[in-house]
């Protein structure tokens, strides 16, 4: 009698338990594992599946913890597929050897310096970097909508900008290396030195500062690309590009070497780089398409291109622990 | 404790307590080998890292730390001192209140109780920044203040309302444990209410009081969540340690971080199992009390017993209220419309990853429960060679940070002949050693209770060992088996520390899900998720602790 009323109750978890598995069976005949960091994954990955039927499972995580995740586990793949991100982090994963070389057909359509000469990865959108604004904050404290990185500098701002830590966050370190190169060493220090004392701490990861802004913690946040979820959500934003140099990189896609669904993996990168998926993705994501005969989205039309900061992405990967440091010595305790 | 009774030198299994029948001493082995491979050898294995760096021993990064960074290990333990500090004693103040109080509503907050330790990490920061922001709903929309959130205050405090729950249900164990007849003598003899708390009732639930400061000390200690999102400028050793592997690709030095980590926490370990010699903790069954039978304190102490409880309760009520609200408001802090579009962003995908989350607490809660109780069958019944070792070793996890833990898994794991990182099978495994030291705790406090006479009786009986294992001691071990599952089941739904490390596209889980949410700055979805986990682990929380009881009932009968 006991007996009969534990399972009684045992019933419905193993109902809940059962009900867990069908879920697994709707799966397609082929699968896909992608590391991504793009917003709105979700829709970008079911309108991929629904056009090719290779269902993907996904994951969030930042560039630093793939390649850490990567070299401790020895080159072994974490998933197939890599999906946008840093392009520093990519230059040092095709450097350790992680990724797996593929030139997609539809690589011929996208610029030289957006894709690995070599074929390791090939560059999917631009990321540029603009202030997302909290209008609500500004009106209500009486400062204009910045316009450019000196008028962040301004007294008013005192700790309302919120950056990254370049020594985290991609983002970040290409707002440093951009802007140094820009303004020349000289001058590049001299402005972070001013924006520093603007900004209360630095935030640790590259996603924060947008949200901060959004939230109204900061009244302005240097983010990377446009945080469209954001707006829809109705958080009074404006996103702000400077009209004194935009540093802007490639976000690549590159298939990890010795991925196990190669096949899958390959149609990905050429469904991403294909015509209609480089428009999908602009207006998931409102970013500047990597391909030349695809038009940037309305978002970003007033955007000036001439306005681009371009620096050697080779390069800055090189120099990053020295500038890093400086950065360091100078500004973080 | 079984320290004394575990003879080295005598053979493996001596005259008296016979083993399990031939063949399953086997059992026996393989479990000792697992303790040592999913506990000790990637503790082994993050050392070595911090350690080797390119092929060479190498302690530059331990010089660096000490020279550069040694204010880190000073923030965490003063960070981590004052939260311990301020959990303990209001979780006394709660324990004290529940027992020896004729208040109402205790129920109520029990319940509370029950529900922040149930709730993932994230969930106390979020809520933070929605109240205490510096646009947050309470300090900014309805006081009108401008205050700084960010800081090691904001830390303290928010480490504190999660902890305290904790702290007040251990307190409150060993309260429920302390004779009220001394109490009484002590009244009898005329001493003030005040006096008796001081020198009967607090002393003698000294040891549960310990164990609770070093539970908290040890968890705030690993917590680099919190730090993370309101920390702002200051930051700790675990939260350094997590964005060196993340942000820095910095291996060897989160390793030597790890490694630093565990100082302090050793310490506390070392108190934590000098007490628990003498103090059993779990298993207790926290039942509630109408204070009726306890002295009657003082209408000054029973005040202000009563105003710290309540303004804690109220405090959790609306963390957990605010969680609520949050999932259902179209934009916190500027549009407080109410709405269900959040429901819509629990999608395909993240429904399989609760349900995913779901399956492998189970399964972890299941396997952990067998195992941990087994071990404490071995421990506490069997002189088996090694037991100490097994003791020991299989206690290790509940000082190990959770990134500590996940790290020295990636590093432990990534090659032949255990080549697993990346699969199910390490997620649920990494759980079920987290938990394994409560597992076997739940089971040797059962086992401590009933009288290893039962089992000589049965032996002198006749009864052959299967008989033993099968009539007298599995039905005696169910309560430990429950109490071992649902803690395992819980920490693995709510857990993240660890696994963030070790989840890979397949087997992302909930609260995976929940932190990129919280990435995103999509509060009102990060809620949704929120609110889902809690209500699942609660609802099975609750449905167990029913069974506990109702059985506990029946035997009573």
């Amino acid at each position: 009698m006991h007996k009969c009323k534990f399972w009684f109750l045992m019933l419905p978890l193993v109902l809940v338990f059962a009900m867990a598995i069908p879920l697994k069976t709707f799966a397609a005949n082929q699968e896909l594992n992608v590391i991504a960091a793009y917003n709105a994954k979700h829709d970008i990955f079911d309108k991929f599946s629904r056009d090719t039927g290779i269902k993907v499972n996904f994951l969030d995580m930042s560039s630093g913890e793939v390649l850490a995740r990567m070299r401790s586990e020895k080159g072994r793949p974490l998933a197939d597929v890599w999906f946008g991100g840093g392009v520093d982090a990519f230059i040092a994963a095709k450097r350790d050897g992680l990724l797996e070389k593929y030139v997609s057909p539809q690589a011929k359509h996208i610029p030289e310096r957006f894709k690995d000469p070599e074929g390791y990865w090939t560059g999917i959108s631009l990321v540029t970097v603009d202030f997302v604004v909290n209008t609500a904050v500004l009106k209500e404290k009486g400062i204009d909508i910045p316009k450019t990185w000196s008028d962040l500098t301004a007294p008013q701002f005192k700790g309302e900008i919120s950056m990254s830590n370049p020594s985290i966050s991609g983002t970040a370190y290409f707002i440093l290396y951009s802007l140094l190169s820009a303004k020349g060493k000289v001058k590049g220090w001299d402005f972070f030195g001013k924006l520093d004392k603007n900004i209360p701490f630095y935030a640790k990861r590259g996603s924060e500062p947008p949200q901060k802004a959004a939230i109204g913690e900061a009244a302005v946040g240097l983010a990377p690309g446009l945080w469209k979820g954001l707006q829809d959500q109705g958080y009074p934003i404006k996103h702000v590009f400077p009209e004194d140099g935009i540093p802007w990189w490639p976000a690549p896609v590159a298939i990890f070497k010795n991925a196990k669904n190669m096949d899958s993996a390959k149609a990905l990168v050429d469904w991403a780089l294909s015509k209609e998926g480089q428009k999908y993705l602009k207006t998931k994501d409102p970013r500047f398409p990597a391909r030349k005969d695809v038009p940037p989205p309305k978002e970003l039309k007033d955007v000036d291109k001439n306005d681009f900061i371009h620096v050697d992405f080779i390069q800055a990967g090189k120099e990053r622990n020295k500038v890093v440091n400086k950065w360091q010595e100078r500004f973080a305790k | 404790m079984k320290y004394g009774e575990t003879r080295f030198g005598a053979s493996f299994f001596p005259k008296g307590a016979p083993f399990f029948p031939s063949g399953e001493k086997t059992l026996y082995f393989l479990i000792l080998a697992s303790v040592f491979i999913f506990i000790l050898w990637p503790i082994a294995a993050v050392l070595f890292k911090s350690i080797f760096i390119q092929g060479q021993v190498d302690f530059s990064e331990y010089i660096t730390l000490f020279r550069n960074k040694k204010y880190l290990l000073g923030n965490s333990v003063l960070v981590s001192s004052l939260a311990t500090f301020l959990s303990v004693v209001l979780g006394t103040c709660v324990a004290l209140y529940l027992t020896h109080c004729r208040g109402k509503g205790k129920k109520l907050i029990f319940g509370v109780l029950l529900l922040s330790i149930i709730s993932p990490p994230f969930v106390s920061s979020l809520v933070y920044i929605m109240l205490f922001g510096r646009r947050g709903l309470i300090t900014c929309k309805i006081l009108g203040l401008h205050l700084n959130p960010y800081g090691w205050h904001g830390i303290v405090l928010m480490q504190t309302a999660g902890f305290t729950a904790i702290a007040a249900l251990l307190i409150l164990g060993i309260l429920h444990r302390v004779d009220r007849n001394l109490e009484f003598s002590a009244h009898d003899l005329g001493a003030s209410t005040l006096t008796i708390l001081r020198s009967v009732t607090l002393p003698l639930a000294l040891p549960g009081i310990l164990v609770a400061g070093v539970v908290v000390f040890i968890r705030s200690l690993s917590d680099f969540g919190t730090p993370i999102i309101i920390g702002g400028k200051f930051t700790v050793l675990a939260t350094q340690a997590y964005l060196n592997v993340v942000g820095l690709y910095n291996m060897p030095r989160a390793a030597a971080m790890c490694m630093l980590l565990l100082l302090p926490a050793l310490v506390a370990f070392v108190i934590y199992r000098r007490i628990l010699g003498r103090f059993d903790y779990v298993g207790t069954g926290a039942q509630l009390e109408t204070g009726r039978k306890r002295i009657r304190l003082s209408r000054g102490i029973e005040i202000f017993l009563a105003l710290v409880t309540w303004g804690y309760i109220t405090f959790e009520i609306l963390k957990y209220g605010t969680i609520f609200a949050g999932a259902f408001t179209r934009t916190w802090g500027f549009d407080f419309t109410p709405t269900l579009a959040h429901l819509k962003t629990l999608s395909g995908t993240k429904l399989e990853s609760f349900f995913r989350s779901l399956r492998y607490a189970f399964m972890a809660g299941a396997i952990g429960a067998v195992l941990g109780v087994i071990i404490a069958y071995l421990l506490e019944r069997k002189k088996i060679a090694g037991g100490k070792a097994l003791d020991f070793i299989s206690d290790l996890p509940y000082i190990i940070p959770g990134p500590f833990f996940g790290i020295g898994y990636i590093l432990a794991f990534h090659h032949p002949p255990l080549m697993i990182t990346g699969t199910a099978f390490i997620v649920v495994v990494n759980c079920i050693y987290r938990q394994l030291p409560i597992s076997i705790k739940s089971g040797t406090a059962v086992l401590k209770q009933c009288d290893p006479n039962f089992e000589a009786a049965a032996r002198d009986l006749g009864a052959g060992e299967k008989n033993v294992i099968k009539d007298i001691v599995t039905p005696l071990m169910r309560p430990a088996v429950l109490i071992a599952f649902i803690n395992t089941f819980t920490m693995t739904m709510i857990t993240i520390g660890a696994i963030i490390f070790l989840v890979s596209p397949e087997t992302k889980v909930a609260t995976v899900d929940m932190f990129g949410e919280i990435k995103r700055g999509r509060i009102g979805a990060a809620s949704v998720l929120a609110n889902l986990i809690i209500v699942t682990v609660l609802a099975v929380n609750l449905l167990f602790s029913w069974l506990y009881v109702r059985k506990g009932k029946k035997d009573r009968d």
